[in-house]
C-alpha cells in the first residue's frame, strides 16, 4: 500500500488545495477542517463508504453505485444511510453485472458522476472515510475528482482491512488466504452474514466491523484517531 | 427508505413486537435505528441509562440481572431496555453481553411515538403481563369468532331467556291451558321465590291425568315430578346432553343461582349438533365387556383431536374428556355391582386429581378413592368392596387409565375406608400438616363424587372445608407445597431457562406450566372454604371472595387457559402423527408470539406465587 506513504501532513495539503482551487464541490469539501488526529476516536465522525465498480483497475474501471452511512460515537447511524447508482460512460462488462446485479438499463436511470460526487463529498466533509480495503474507495474517488474538478481527493482514512492485519500481527497469527475478506473478518467478531455486493450493505458491514475491531482493541486507554487511521 | 435497508426491515418484521407494525411504519423504522457492538462481558450500555433506548438483539446474547439474581437470558430477536422492565417482570436491573453482541437501538422518544400511533405495538409494553395476555386473547378471539364451537357452548347460549312457570297451587287444567297457549311440551313449577319445586310434561298429563281419569281441578303439585334434576346455566350443553341421555329424560330445568332460568329440551340440543363425545359416552353405557370398553376408550385421542380442531377452549375440552372417564368409571361400577351384587352398605366412588377437577386431556393416571358408610364392617363387607375396587381399578387400567404410581387408588386398602376414617385422615392432614405427606395427598383435596351415595362425599367435603377455611398453619404448608413447582424464567434460543441459569431442552407443560396454577387455586379455594374443584371455577369463585385480588385471579385464569390450550395443541399434534401424547414441548415448536405469551403467563404465576408466599410464609 505504497500510496499511503506519499500522503502526509494532511492539514497542510488541505490548506494548500483550498487556496489553489476554484469554487467547486471538492473545494467545499476542503473548506471543512479534517478531524483532529489526536482526538479520542469516539469524538470523531466517520463515513462508512462502499462502491460497486466495473472492475478493480482504477485507471479504466468505473463506479457503478455508491453507498454510505455515518458512524458516530460508537454507533452506526442509519438515518443518513444513502445509496444510489452512478452512470458509467462505458457499457457494463457482463462479468461484473453478474456480480453486482446491476444491469445496463437499470444503470441508465442512474446519476451521472458529476451529480453523484457532490453528494458523496458533502457527506464526507469533516469526517473520516471508513472502508474495507479503503485504497479502492480512496483511489476511485480521487481519480473521479481529478477527472471532473482537476484536483485529487485527500482525507483521513480508516481501513478495516488494515486494522484486521494489525490485529493478526498483534496476536502473532499467520494470515491465511481469504482471512481478510469482509465476510471472513466479520465472522471472527460474530457479526451476522449479509448478502454481499450491495454498496450500502457493504458500507454498513464495514462500519459494524470497525465498531467490533475497536471494541476488541486491547489496552485500557481509548484509542486516538491517529491510532486507527492509515492516512492522518 | 433505501431498498438496501430491506435486510434490516426483514429482520424487524420477523420479531415481536415489530411484527405488529403496519407496512409504512416498518419501512420508516430502519432509518431511525442505530447499530451498536458490545464485546462479551461488556455492560449495555457501558454508561448511561438503560431506559433511554430500546434494544433489539441482532446477533449475540445478553443476560439481565437484578444484583446477583438472573432474571432473563436473551438472544437474537429479543428486546430489552426502554419500557421493557415490566415485560420481564423486573424492576431495576442491569444488562451485560454474554457473547459478542450486535444490537439495534431505537431512542425512547421513537418508541413512545410508535406506541401512541399503534396500539397493538403498545400492548407489548403494557405494564402488567396479565393485561397483555388478555389483549392477546382478545386479538385471537376476534379471528376465531366465525367458528363457534357447538360441542362446547354453554347452556346459556341455547336456551330461550324467559322461562314459562306456574305456581304449585295452579290447577292441572290451568297448567294444560298455559302449555297449549305457549306451545310448550313442559312446564316449570316454582314457588313464590322463583325456586324450582317441580316439573310437568305432556307425558305426565297423558299418563297421570287422562289415563287415570284424574280431576283436572286438582292442584298441579299433585302430579308434578318433585325436585327434578337440573342443570346450571353455566354448564356446557354437552354435559346436560349426557345427563339427559343417561336418565332418559327430554326436559331439563336450568337454574341460575338457585332460581329458575329456563328449560332445556332434547330438541334444543339436537338443533345444536350431536357430538362425538356424546356418542362415545352413550356407547360406553351399552357395553358389558371390558374388551369393548377398551376399544371405545382408545378413541379418546381422536376425541381430543376433534376438540382441538374445533378450537375448543382448554376448559371445555377438559370437561369433555373427563366426562368420558367418568362414564367408563360409572359403567365399570355398574358392571361390578351386577357381578358382585348390590352393595351391602352405601358407598361413594370419588375421583381425585385431574379427573376430580374435570381437567383431563389425553389419557392420564387414575386417582380415585372410596368413601363407605360408617355401618361398614371390615369383617363382613371388606371382601365385597375390595373386589369392587379391584374390578374397577383393573378395568380403568385396561382402558388406558394406568395405575397411579403413588397408589392413590381405591384398590389400595388405605384409600377404601368408611366415612369416619376419612374424617380422621383429613383431621390429621389438616391439624398436623407434614410437608412430605401433603405433597402426596394434595390430590385428595380435589375430590368429586362420580358414582354412589353423594351424601357421603358431601359429608367429607363439608368436614374438610370447615377445617381448612382460614386455617393459617395448614394453609402455610399448602402454600409451601404450591411453591414447589416453579415456572421457568423464560426462553433462550432453543432452551428453556430455569431459575439459577440452568437450561432445559424441553418445556414441561404440566409441572412447570399447569401444576403451579392448579396448586395456587387449590390454596385459595381451601382458604376460603369453597366447594369448587375445577381450577377455573376455583379462580372465578375466589376472585369474588377476597382471598386473592380479582385481577390476580383473572390473570391466572388467562395464564392457565393459554398454557392448557398450548398443551391440547401439542398433544393433538402428536396424536395426528401417531405419537403418544405427552407434556413435553420443544421450544422450537413455539412461535415468537407464543413465547411472548408464555413469558407473560410465567410472570403472572411468579407474581402470584410471591404474593402467596408473603401471605402465608413469613
Amino acid at each position: 500500500m505504497s500510496i499511503w506513504k506519499y500522503l502526509f501532513n494532511l492539514e497542510e495539503r488541505r490548506n494548500w488545495w483550498t487556496r489553489k482551487m476554484p469554487d467547486c464541490p471538492l473545494r467545499d469539501y476542503y473548506e471543512v477542517d479534517f478531524p483532529d488526529k489526536d482526538s479520542d476516536w469516539r469524538q470523531v465522525d466517520y463515513l462508512a463508504v462502499d462502491y460497486e465498480t466495473t472492475g478493480l483497475d482504477q485507471k479504466t474501471d468505473q463506479i457503478l453505485s455508491i453507498g454510505f452511512t455515518t458512524v458516530r460515537g460508537e454507533s452506526l447511524c442509519l438515518d443518513d444511510a444513502t445509496h444510489f447508482l452512478t452512470k458509467p460512460t462505458v457499457e457494463i462488462p457482463e462479468s461484473s453485472a453478474v456480480v453486482h446485479g446491476i444491469l445496463d438499463d437499470e444503470a441508465a436511470s442512474a446519476k451521472p458522476l458529476e451529480e453523484a460526487l457532490p453528494i458523496l463529498l458533502s457527506a464526507l466533509a469533516g469526517k473520516v472515510m471508513l472502508a474495507h480495503h479503503a485504497a479502492i474507495e480512496y483511489q476511485f474517488l480521487s481519480n473521479a475528482c481529478k477527472r471532473i474538478y482537476g484536483y485529487p481527493f485527500i482525507g483521513p482514512v480508516v481501513d478495516t482491512l488494515a486494522l484486521e492485519v494489525r490485529a493478526f500481527r498483534s496476536r502473532d497469527k499467520a494470515i491465511q488466504s481469504g482471512d481478510l475478506r469482509l465476510g471472513a473478518a466479520r465472522a471472527r467478531y460474530k457479526l451476522p452474514r449479509y448478502p454481499a455486493h450491495n454498496a450500502l450493505t457493504d458500507a454498513i458491514a464495514a462500519g459494524e466491523l470497525f465498531l467490533a475491531q475497536v471494541a476488541y482493541r486491547d489496552g485500557k486507554r481509548a484509542p486516538k484517531l491517529k491510532d486507527l487511521t492509515v492516512i492522518s | 427508505m433505501d431498498i438496501e435497508l430491506l435486510e434490516i426491515r426483514d429482520f424487524l418484521v420477523a420479531h415481536h413486537p415489530f411484527d405488529q407494525l403496519p407496512e409504512d411504519a416498518l419501512n420508516a423504522l430502519p432509518a431511525k435505528l442505530q447499530i451498536r457492538y458490545f464485546r462479551r462481558d461488556a455492560s449495555i450500555p457501558e454508561n448511561g441509562d438503560l431506559e433511554s433506548e430500546l434494544y433489539l438483539i441482532r446477533t449475540g446474547a445478553v443476560e439481565l440481572h437484578d444484583g446477583e439474581d438472573l432474571l432473563a437470558r436473551l438472544g437474537e430477536g429479543d428486546v430489552f431496555g426502554y419500557r421493557t422492565a415490566a415485560v420481564e417482570g423486573a424492576g431495576d436491573h442491569n444488562v451485560s453481553a454474554i457473547e459478542d453482541t450486535l444490537v439495534y437501538q431505537l431512542p425512547a422518544k421513537e418508541v413512545d411515538d410508535l406506541c401512541n400511533r399503534y396500539p397493538p405495538f403498545a400492548y407489548f409494553f403494557r405494564g402488567k403481563s396479565g393485561g397483555r395476555l388478555r389483549d392477546a386473547f382478545a386479538t385471537l378471539g376476534q379471528e376465531d369468532n366465525s367458528q363457534a364451537n357447538q360441542m362446547t357452548v354453554p347452556i346459556s347460549e341455547i336456551i330461550s331467556k324467559s322461562p314459562i312457570t306456574m305456581l304449585p297451587s295452579a290447577t292441572i287444567r290451568e297448567t294444560a291451558e298455559m302449555m297449549s297457549g305457549k306451545r310448550v311440551s313442559s312446564m316449570l313449577i316454582v314457588d313464590e321465590k322463583e325456586s324450582l319445586v317441580g316439573i310437568v310434561t305432556d307425558r305426565d298429563l297423558r299418563s297421570q291425568v287422562v289415563a287415570k281419569g284424574l280431576d283436572y281441578n286438582l292442584p298441579i303439585s299433585e302430579i308434578m315430578t318433585h325436585d327434578p334434576l337440573t342443570a346450571d346455566i353455566g354448564d356446557y350443553a354437552f354435559e346436560a346432553q349426557l345427563l339427559m341421555a343417561r336418565q332418559n329424560i327430554h326436559h331439563l330445568p336450568v337454574t341460575q343461582e338457585g332460581k329458575v332460568a329456563g328449560m332445556l329440551t332434547a330438541t334444543d340440543l339436537t338443533k345444536h349438533h350431536t357430538t362425538s363425545a356424546v356418542y362415545l359416552v352413550s356407547d360406553i353405557f351399552k357395553q358389558t365387556e371390558i374388551e369393548r370398553m377398551q376399544e371405545i376408550s382408545a378413541k379418546v385421542p381422536q376425541l381430543l383431536l376433534s376438540l382441538a380442531s374445533a378450537d375448543a377452549t382448554a376448559d371445555s375440552a377438559g370437561h369433555v374428556i373427563t366426562a368420558v372417564t367418568d362414564a367408563i368409571t360409572t359403567r365399570l361400577l355398574q358392571l361390578a355391582e351386577e357381578r358382585l351384587g348390590a352393595p351391602p352398605v352405601p358407598y361413594a366412588w370419588i375421583a381425585a386429581g385431574s379427573q376430580g377437577r374435570n381437567e383431563q386431556t389425553a389419557k392420564s393416571d387414575q386417582d380415585n378413592c372410596m368413601i363407605i358408610d360408617d355401618s361398614y364392617d371390615p369383617a363382613k363387607h371388606g371382601e365385597y368392596f375390595r373386589d369392587l375396587a379391584r374390578f374397577v381399578c383393573d378395568g380403568l387400567d385396561a382402558c388406558g387409565y394406568i395405575y397411579c404410581p403413588g397408589e392413590m387408588m381405591a384398590i389400595t386398602d388405605q384409600w377404601r375406608q368408611p366415612l369416619r376414617t376419612w374424617k380422621e385422615y383429613f383431621r390429621k392432614w389438616i391439624d398436623q400438616p407434614e410437608p412430605k405427606a401433603l405433597m402426596l395427598t394434595c390430590v385428595f383435596f380435589d375430590l368429586r363424587c362420580v358414582y354412589g351415595e353423594q351424601n357421603l362425599f358431601r359429608d367429607v367435603r363439608q368436614f374438610l372445608l370447615q377445617k381448612t377455611r382460614g386455617n393459617r398453619i395448614f394453609l402455610a404448608h399448602m402454600a409451601g407445597n404450591a411453591l414447589s413447582h416453579q415456572p421457568p424464567l423464560g426462553f433462550f434460543r432453543n432452551f428453556v431457562l430455569i431459575k439459577g441459569g440452568e437450561h432445559d431442552h424441553t418445556f414441561d407443560l404440566k409441572h412447570t406450566g399447569i401444576v403451579p396454577i392448579v396448586d395456587l387455586a387449590r390454596v385459595y379455594a381451601l382458604a376460603s372454604g369453597s366447594e369448587a374443584v375445577n381450577t377455573m371455577d376455583r379462580l372465578d369463585v375466589v376472585a369474588k371472595g377476597g382471598e386473592v385480588s380479582e385481577d390476580g385471579a383473572r390473570n391466572l385464569h388467562d395464564a392457565l387457559e393459554f398454557i392448557s390450550g398450548l398443551r391440547i395443541e401439542h398433544q393433538a399434534g402428536q396424536i395426528r402423527v401417531g405419537d403418544k401424547p405427552d407434556n413435553y414441548m420443544s421450544p422450537d415448536a413455539l412461535s415468537n408470539f407464543e413465547r411472548n405469551q408464555l413469558k407473560d403467563a410465567f410472570a403472572v404465576v411468579r407474581t402470584m406465587q410471591n404474593v402467596l408466599s408473603q401471605r402465608y410464609q413469613r
